[in-house]
């Protein structure tokens, strides 16, 4: 019951979401001629474009037309690639999931481990250099971290490759276990990037986490009636501060959707961070709405993926009209 | 943990087995090899007509045939010096008219043969306004292309000029009629034939990974010999500094244009590369509004006044401007132009820096400074302006912020608008800014560049400042009328002091391009006005083949 | 570098660790200022802090050279560190310390007038929702999730590549307005656990109406949440004004922000690496010591280690 209700919601919060984005890229100012850097921007052309995509009916009949299109699954034609929105998605997205998938596993094993062994040796000082270090991680800004690694690791030592998802010389497309390998090799850097930032992020949270459940009552409780130390940490600590991790995970992936346009760009990875924002900056109406719109879904998802994982992990949980995964999170 | 290790091991070393057997190839001899070349701009589509975008023009070089095409000289007047392709000879019929005899051998990658019907389907296209090609004002002097039979085509022309062999040959690239006639003109740019084409160059089409990499094969049957390297590949690295980083760090093996001074010192320290410098097709100016920010029908009131716009001119440094951004990449240009143009000469009289006349012919104007601000005005108005710059051009941007500097020195105030490409294009064609710092491309032929952006036939075009001189254009005309070589440079040097003196603009730079190639190429003839132009040309010595060459797919 | 400015970096670096210290002596007495200042890394981080702040302020006296006077763009460009300019020149001939030190307050600023709209906005949306509960609180939680679904950069990039030539004000406001979201939710949770203590349901016996109730009793225990987000937002604008900048469509040139100075760099960020360095270096320690000193105010006004009510 709770759950058709918060379906119902998210999908009102897509839809809210789209008209935003829609109203707002119409509305800015300078109707740019759309087409691709380089063209020659001669009025009569432009007119006679505006008048094929029909950008001069009022916005409402547009919003309404783009709407009938959508539920045909038509997401409509993007002027600056010359292809239909579907297609210029469809090879972006497997790259975007392959540099978040990674990113995020990196992010939660590394900050996972980190906060856990953290927490089981307060104020020591493995505890101090650790934290530390992933304070100043966590404050780097992640372009700067991505030029750095690629000057050295690409560049100077030339350990991993400068750029790109694919090398087209051996593997422009993937048929046999070394292209796996090379994909991976590529997709090595941005992920790090992306992931070490990230880890240090869950690992001081982890850390802070652990240590607030390890003073509440019942693991003091469970301590003092001699239960071993190790039984202690496994099951209550971990246990609980796990909860707050399954929050953590349902946030991170709108984050890494378009918060990765600046690695996109550093690495020249063909994700759809950077043609989200190509598609900004050349006013590509159809493409910009429909980016927005598969990240608005992610986002919606995730809180929803998380809410649900919640409720399923502890009952104590499940949702009061209120009460959900983000105020947990606090 | 223990039991785990052998395991462990025996994954790694199968791993590093099937990765040491991939790459292994077996290709020896001379018609190995693979170019990677680090490219910054994806192209659209590969249709020819449909789109002037840069690496659309090289992968067509490589795909689609020319009748004819200039020679390493760039000479683009008679047609002695051009170099036969499609066409294996030809001869004039007449004042008005010229005949070209196709090559019978020169086919399509599907069997067919090529013919004369292309040419004209091809010719009919190219000035077709619902196709709207780029390249449909340069081809306004032929009227007509038929064809005679099979493999001969007549063009005719309007009138007689110098350029005349030119103009037919060097902007079309000849299309298969039999596979595009049925695709209707309006749907050209986004036709699949863009995505997949089929020519009858010395490249097959290979393979196209959006955004990431486009192949192309060589025809080992090309009629005019076959290309040495099997394999050329463009890599799409929408950012400059990385594409340089990959052919530094030997991941690509070509970047055409180095464009900084920092990246050809870092190309000369690079121990597999080889840097050819060539003559470059480009020039930027700071180009002057004459009519007012806004509202065409008024005139500017800063630029409108011819003296202060000389004023303005001589108070920039132009040498040393070069010399801090390009340092020998660039030079100072004597007009409008690119090095690339023949008529470039220095000796054509231009505004001398100088910031005392300049600061002079301002007071004389009644620009001073009256209110102790550091900048002139007069009447209340501050002698201030705006300079649009796009986003996307590192160089333009640097320039902008020294020019700024530069006029705050003589009391000028300049702010910058860098602002993204398209929105840069749209206020430009409608006349909505002060100055703006744009980039040309010079055909080989001066002519039409020039025409088109510095007279009235260029009003609602591409001239965005609306500059007009009836005395210059007369002079540009008699100069492109010219029958002679040395009658046509007197002329265009006259034409230069001309412009030079009403300065519609700076011109500050002309880019002198430098290509890093990798060393184990052979024969590299980079010709000026197209790079990719000759690559059917290059080879590699089969003692110098690398694993990337040896790679049989 | 004047013998001047070198006395009055000196004289900074020496004050903000006095203050810092003066501060930890008088915390001493009081328990919350010690759980404060129990971790070494906060101190550090807030003497940090309050050393870029008083040169931020008296950036004219720390860096006496013109941050946007190009000296010689043919002979001085790219310098590496030197007495004259102390951490190098950059690609056009402009000294980086100038330029570092007044980009402080570039993105200092932008930082604060950023987070401060940011925690207002939130802090006042979510006292609201918590207070008044069920249709009120109903129509803005939505309001905010869709706020929450909204892709930030995404919206900003918007904002602000559409509109372009922002200035510094409007920059801010923008990326404050798209930053409220999870403090209001933070300080929403705070005041619904708030709503049946003692002293609300007092002052409405009293007969204060809801704004005095908010204002004066709700908003200021609900304080620790908001303190930290404020903390914590300074860092994040920051970081967000830095990729902005970075993309080219943040702080407009000549003006210095951390941000653009790096992406000035990037081109010669082999051969002149300290032009990206020293910024970088600067983003990355700002952010660090407002974490820190973030991390310093959570442990300080946890209310679990309190003794007991507010």
């Amino acid at each position: 019951m709770w759950l058709v209700r918060r379906l119902v919601a998210s999908v009102a919060i897509i839809f809210a979401v789209v008209t935003f984005v829609f109203i707002l890229i119409h509305v800015a100012p300078g109707k740019a001629c759309m087409g691709e850097p380089g063209e020659s921007a001669d009025p009569v052309e432009c007119a006679r474009r505006a008048r094929e995509f029909a950008l001069e009916r009022p916005l409402p009949e547009q919003y309404r037309r783009y709407l009938v299109a959508l539920a045909q699954g038509d997401f409509g034609y993007s002027f600056s690639l010359h292809r239909p929105v579907r297609e210029a998605l469809a090879d972006t997205i497997p790259f975007t999931l392959q540099l978040a998938g990674a990113a995020l596993l990196l992010d939660f094993l590394l900050g996972l481990g980190l906060g856990i062994y953290q927490a089981g040796r307060v104020n020591r000082l493995p505890d101090l250099i650790i934290g530390n270090v992933t304070l100043f991680i966590y404050s780097l800004p992640t372009f700067w971290l991505a030029l750095l690694l690629l000057l050295v690791f690409g560049e100077k030592l030339g350990w991993f490759p400068v750029g790109g998802a694919s090398d087209p010389i051996f593997c422009p497309v993937v048929d046999s276990a070394y292209c796996v390998f090379d994909r991976l090799w590529h997709l090595a850097l941005p992920a790090a990037t992306l992931g070490l930032v990230g880890a240090a992020g869950t690992a001081r949270f982890q850390r802070a986490a652990m240590l607030e459940v390890a003073s509440q009552d019942y693991v003091r409780t469970a301590r003092a009636k001699g239960v071993p130390e190790r039984r202690v940490v496994l099951r209550h600590q971990l246990r609980n501060a796990l909860l707050s991790f399954i929050t953590r995970f349902g946030l991170a992936f709108p984050f890494l959707l378009t918060g990765a346009v600046l690695i996109e760009t550093v690495f020249a990875w063909p994700g759809m961070g950077r043609l989200a924002f190509d598609a900004i900056l050349t006013r590509d109406y159809a493409l910009v709405t429909a980016t927005a719109l598969i990240a608005s879904v992610v986002v919606v998802a995730g809180n929803l993926l998380a809410d649900v994982l919640l409720g399923i992990a502890d009952p104590r949980l499940r949702v009061r009209s209120g009460v959900d995964a983000e105020s947990i999170a606090a | 943990m223990p039991r785990r290790s052998p395991f462990a091991f025996i994954v790694i070393l199968a791993v590093v087995t099937i990765a040491g057997c991939e790459r292994r190839g077996g290709c020896t001899g001379q018609y190995c090899g693979t170019l990677v070349n680090a490219a910054v701009a994806e192209p659209p589509t590969l249709l020819p007509p449909s789109t002037d975008n840069v690496v659309a023009g090289d992968v067509g070089e490589q795909l689609f045939l020319k009748l004819a095409d200039v020679g390493m000289s760039v000479n683009t007047i008679g047609d002695e010096d051009f170099q036969p392709l499609l066409a294996q000879r030809w001869e004039w019929d007449g004042p008005l008219t010229l005949v070209f005899h196709l090559d019978p051998r020169a086919r399509w990658q599907d069997g067919q043969p090529v013919t004369a019907a292309d040419v004209e389907f091809t010719f009919n296209a190219y000035t077709d306004s619902t196709l709207g090609s780029p390249f449909r004002p340069k081809l306004r002097r032929i009227a007509s292309v038929t064809q005679r039979d099979a493999s001969t085509a007549v063009f005719r022309f309007h009138d007689r000029y110098p350029e005349m062999f030119y103009d037919a040959v060097y902007h079309m690239r000849i299309l298969p009629a039999h596979l595009l006639r049925s695709v209707p003109r309006d749907q050209w740019k986004t036709a699949p034939f863009g995505r997949q084409p089929i020519g009858d160059g010395p490249y097959r089409f290979v393979g196209w990974q959006a955004a990431q990499s486009l192949e192309l094969g060589a025809d080992s049957t090309f009629f005019l010999g076959r290309p040495a390297i099997r394999r050329l590949i463009w890599r799409f690295t929408p950012n400059l500094q990385v594409a340089v980083q990959q052919v530094i760090a030997d991941q690509a093996d070509v970047r055409e244009q180095l464009v900084t001074p920092d990246n050809v010192a870092r190309a000369r320290a690079a121990p597999q590369l080889a840097v050819y410098p060539f003559r470059g097709s480009i020039y930027t100016s700071l180009t002057f509004n004459l009519r007012a920010n806004g509202d065409t029908s008024k005139p500017h009131p800063i630029f409108a006044d011819r003296d202060v716009r000389r004023a303005l001119t001589m108070a920039v440094d132009r040498a040393s401007l070069v010399k801090s951004t390009l340092d020998g990449l660039g030079k100072v240009p004597p007009g409008p132009m690119s090095s690339l143009l023949g008529i470039w000469d220095p000796e054509i009289r231009q505004l001398p820096y100088d910031t005392a006349q300049a600061a002079r012919i301002l007071n004389a104007h009644g620009w001073r400074d009256h209110d102790g601000d550091g900048i002139r005005d007069k009447n209340g108005q501050p002698l201030a302006f705006h300079i649009l710059v796009p986003t996307t051009s590192v160089l333009r941007r640097q320039y902008a912020r020294l020019l700024q500097e530069q006029f705050r020195a003589i009391g000028v105030q300049a702010d910058i608008d860098e602002l993204e490409f398209s929105v840069v294009n749209e206020r430009l064609g409608s006349g909505k800014f002060d100055t703006s710092i744009l980039s040309r491309a010079n055909d080989p032929s001066p002519g039409s560049g020039i025409t088109q952006i510095w007279t009235r036939a260029g009003f609602g075009g591409s001239n965005f400042g609306r500059y007009s001189n009836a005395e210059f254009e007369r002079l540009v005309d008699l100069a492109i009328a010219a029958p002679t070589r040395e009658r046509a440079r007197a002329l265009w040097r006259a034409a230069m002091a001309t412009i030079n003196a009403d300065a519609p603009g700076i011109f500050l730079y002309s880019l002198e391009n430098v290509a890093a190639v990798h060393k184990r190429f052979d024969n590299v003839q980079i010709r000026p006005d197209s790079w990719a132009a000759l690559l059917r040309t290059w080879r590699i010595p089969p003692d110098r083949l690398i694993d990337r060459d040896r790679v049989e797919r | 570098m004047t013998l001047g400015s070198w006395l009055a970096l000196f004289v900074a670096l020496i004050g903000a660790a006095e203050i810092v210290r003066a501060l930890r002596q008088r915390g001493l007495k009081q328990e919350r200022w010690r759980r404060f200042f129990r971790n070494r890394t906060t101190s550090w981080g807030l003497g940090i802090l309050v050393f870029l702040v008083i040169i931020a302020i008296a950036a004219p006296l720390v860096a006496p050279l013109d941050p946007i006077k190009q000296h010689d763009p043919v002979h001085l460009k790219n310098l590496p560190p030197s007495w004259t300019f102390i951490l190098g020149t950059d690609v056009f001939s402009r000294d980086v310390w100038s330029r570092v030190v007044y980009g402080a307050r570039v993105s200092l600023g932008i930082g604060a007038l950023g987070a401060l709209v940011a925690v207002s906005l939130g802090s006042l949306v979510g006292a609201v929702a918590g207070y008044y509960g069920r249709r009120v609180d109903a129509v803005l939680m939505r309001g905010v999730d869709v706020g929450l679904a909204l892709p930030r950069i995404f919206i900003l990039l918007m904002a602000v590549a559409l509109w372009d030539g922002l200035p510094f004000v409007t920059l801010a406001l923008a990326i404050g307005l798209t930053s409220w979201f999870g403090t209001s939710r933070l300080v929403r949770a705070e005041v619904l656990s708030l709503q049946q203590r003692d002293f609300v349901v007092a002052a409405r016996a009293l007969g204060a109406g809801d704004g005095r109730v908010i204002f004066r009793h709700v908003l200021p225990n609900a304080a620790a949440p908001i303190i930290v987000s404020a903390a914590l937002g300074v860092g994040n604008v920051l970081l967000l004004e830095a990729s902005l900048s970075f993309l080219g469509i943040g702080v407009a040139p000549p003006r210095p922000s951390w941000g653009n100075m790096i992406a000035d760099g990037a081109s010669s960020l082999y051969t002149a690496p300290w032009t990206t360095l020293f910024p970088g270096l600067a983003i990355s320690l700002v952010v660090m010591s407002l974490n820190a000193v973030a991390d310093g105010l959570r442990d300080a006004l946890d209310p679990r280690e309190e003794g007991g009510a507010a």
